[in-house]
């Protein structure tokens, strides 16, 4: 039946049993895929990705580092500078717009059009304009996640009811103070919501300007080992960007449940 | 005038471009007392509202107020904390408790960002004091149980016992009630009222010690029952007076067309539906029937009742 709840002790078991039932069909078509060729390496075995895991945290011949810690460092660091950058400036600009009506008459109509324009196509404009080094994929990051962010701001700002803003004008609130004590706090947890959405599209932003340009960091080492078909390789690094993933949205709604008790019991 | 006024509208008109909303209401409220706006929907009692409290100011005339030191009127110019208001919604902040809710005008009203930011120790000193004072009020208004909790753990009666203590922990000269009970239920919503009535025996009590009333109310209902079980004083606003006999060619807004007083009642008080019933016939037939256009100046008769001596409550 639509909606019928099930008894809260099937929940626990009926997810595993998905994640068991994958595990399983992937051993199978490994299996019988090297049946038929022994030295594949597309479906690798078990004992293959093993040897991959070993490949990442060995230290590296020439160089004396491991894979995965310089690409962890290079890719974790754009990340989080990118973020950052993108995630303040559109505090800033979603703050300005939903709360004077000139700079939201200014910068609406820009900035809903720059939202639709995919950052992956407009690579070549970051290239140009500051180089290939970290700063590159630090401005590529903070302009993808820029517009779309700004915008959820700007939406949530607008919401605030009126009277709220009366009423606190009322209590003898300044215009500082109604921003900060009344809009920033009611904001709050939407705007973690919008953060923790953007996540995702940052983290393809950055993977696919790293599989372009570059020499280190997750995107350069997945296009390099599945061009080498190593995909012994591959899976590893897809399963830590998953669970990197999957983190950071559970450490934000921690932040959520901790920062705004209020809102997460009133949303249920 | 032995009656010291709070607060005075003015000559105020106001339009929506060609939609004529007030004309000329003029309204002279008197310390410590419960005033009722009623009129029929669309009549403006919320654009007046909003003229009082200063978002919305009107096209034409002022409104004035003058504190209890006395001094000279002064020219309202947006919002202030003079003025408190309690919204049918929206008057309390989600992300605050109860008690934080009404500490907040304390702290808004006492200290600002950079004194909160650059001197925390004693920021916080100060806190705490203000946080039990608004305990204090809302034992006072039966609230002690609800004080840590969030507004959406709240009742909507006991939302507006809230909103009423943070506007009260102001000490502002005016209340100003917008529909405050409109969502209520009925019981709550009696439960409520008599709070008012339990403000305005304070009023009484003080005006008997000739101090100054420290409430001084006005609240916009569309509940006639209400206005005059709450108010000491009733005020029509209503488009359909006899604007044809002043020389207009059509209706140039609504405007005072009833202003009596109203019994005055005890909290714990029985009403007497008689005088409910002969004043509820009144101000229909003076505010709210389309066909019955009079002399806007009929049923205005507050001042003169309060000259000739039969003031009651406060006015008594």
């Amino acid at each position: 039946m639509i909606r019928q709840p099930i008894k809260s002790r099937w929940i626990l078991p009926l997810g595993m049993l998905s994640v068991v039932v994958l595990l399983t069909a992937y051993t199978v078509l490994s299996h019988w895929q090297h049946g038929r060729n022994p030295d594949d390496t597309t479906i690798p075995t078990w004992r293959q990705l093993g040897d991959g895991v070993t490949k990442m945290w060995s230290p590296n011949a020439r160089s004396g580092e491991r894979w995965i810690v310089v690409d962890v460092r290079a890719t974790a660091l754009r990340l989080f500078l990118g973020l950052v950058c993108g995630v303040f400036g559109a505090i800033v600009l979603g703050l300005l717009m939903g709360c004077f009506a000139w700079i939201e008459a200014l910068l609406a109509p820009p900035l809903s059009l720059l939202a639709k324009v995919p950052p992956t196509a407009a690579l070549a404009v970051f290239f140009v304009l500051v180089g290939t080094g970290r700063e590159m994929y630090v401005a590529m990051i903070a302009f993808g996640v820029l517009p779309t962010l700004a915008q959820s701001v700007y939406f949530s700002v607008r919401d605030v009811p009126a009277e709220m803003l009366f009423k606190a004008r009322t209590l003898g609130a300044s215009q500082v103070e109604l921003i900060w004590n009344v809009i920033l706090r009611t904001i709050l947890p939407a705007l973690l919501d919008a953060i923790r959405l953007q996540i995702g599209p940052a983290m393809v932003y950055l993977i696919a300007a790293e599989m372009v340009v570059g020499d280190v960091g997750f995107g350069y080492r997945i296009r390099l080992q599945s061009r080498l078909l190593n995909m012994n390789i591959v899976y590893p690094y897809l399963g830590i960007l998953a669970a990197f993933g999957y983190l950071m949205d559970h450490a934000l709604r921690q932040v959520q449940r901790l920062a705004c008790p209020w809102y997460a019991e009133k949303e249920g | 005038m032995p009656f010291p006024i709070v607060l005075e509208c003015r000559n105020i008109s106001h339009w929506f471009g060609a939609n004529r909303v007030l004309h000329d209401v003029n309204l002279k409220v008197v310390r410590g007392e419960i005033v009722a706006v009623v009129g029929p929907s669309g009549c403006g009692k919320s654009t007046l509202l909003r003229a009082i409290v200063g978002t919305h100011p009107p096209c034409e005339g002022r409104v004035l107020m003058q504190s209890a030191q006395g001094g000279c009127e002064r020219p309202i110019t947006g919002p202030g904390r003079d003025r408190g208001i309690v919204y049918q919604n929206y008057s309390l902040f989600p992300f605050l408790t109860a008690r934080e809710n009404v500490a907040m005008g304390l702290m808004l009203d006492q200290t600002d960002l950079p004194f909160r930011l650059l001197r925390f120790p004693l920021w916080r000193k100060m806190r705490k004091i203000h946080l039990e004072e608004a305990e204090a009020l809302l034992g006072r208004l039966k609230l002690a149980d609800a004080v840590h909790r969030y507004p959406h753990q709240m009742s909507g009666g006991m939302r507006q016992r809230v909103a009423i203590a943070q506007t009260l922990i102001m000490k502002p000269e005016i209340v100003l009630l917008d529909e405050p009970f409109g969502a209520l239920d009925e019981a709550t919503r009696e439960e409520l009222q008599r709070m008012l009535l339990t403000l305005y025996l304070e009023n009484c009590g003080a005006r008997q010690r000739n101090e100054p009333p420290p409430y001084t109310v006005l609240i916009v209902t569309h509940e006639l029952n209400e206005a005059i079980y709450v108010g000491d004083r009733v005020a029509g606003l209503s488009q359909y007076w006899d604007w044809a006999k002043e020389g207009f060619h059509a209706c140039p807004g609504a405007t005072v067309v009833y202003d009596r007083q109203a019994p005055v009642y005890l909290p714990d008080q029985e009403r007497s539906y008689e005088t409910f019933l002969k004043q509820r016939r009144e101000i229909r037939h003076a505010a709210f029937e389309p066909q019955v256009l009079q002399d806007r100046e009929t049923f205005v008769r507050f001042w003169e009742e309060v000259r000739a001596g039969e003031g009651r409550g406060v006015l008594s």
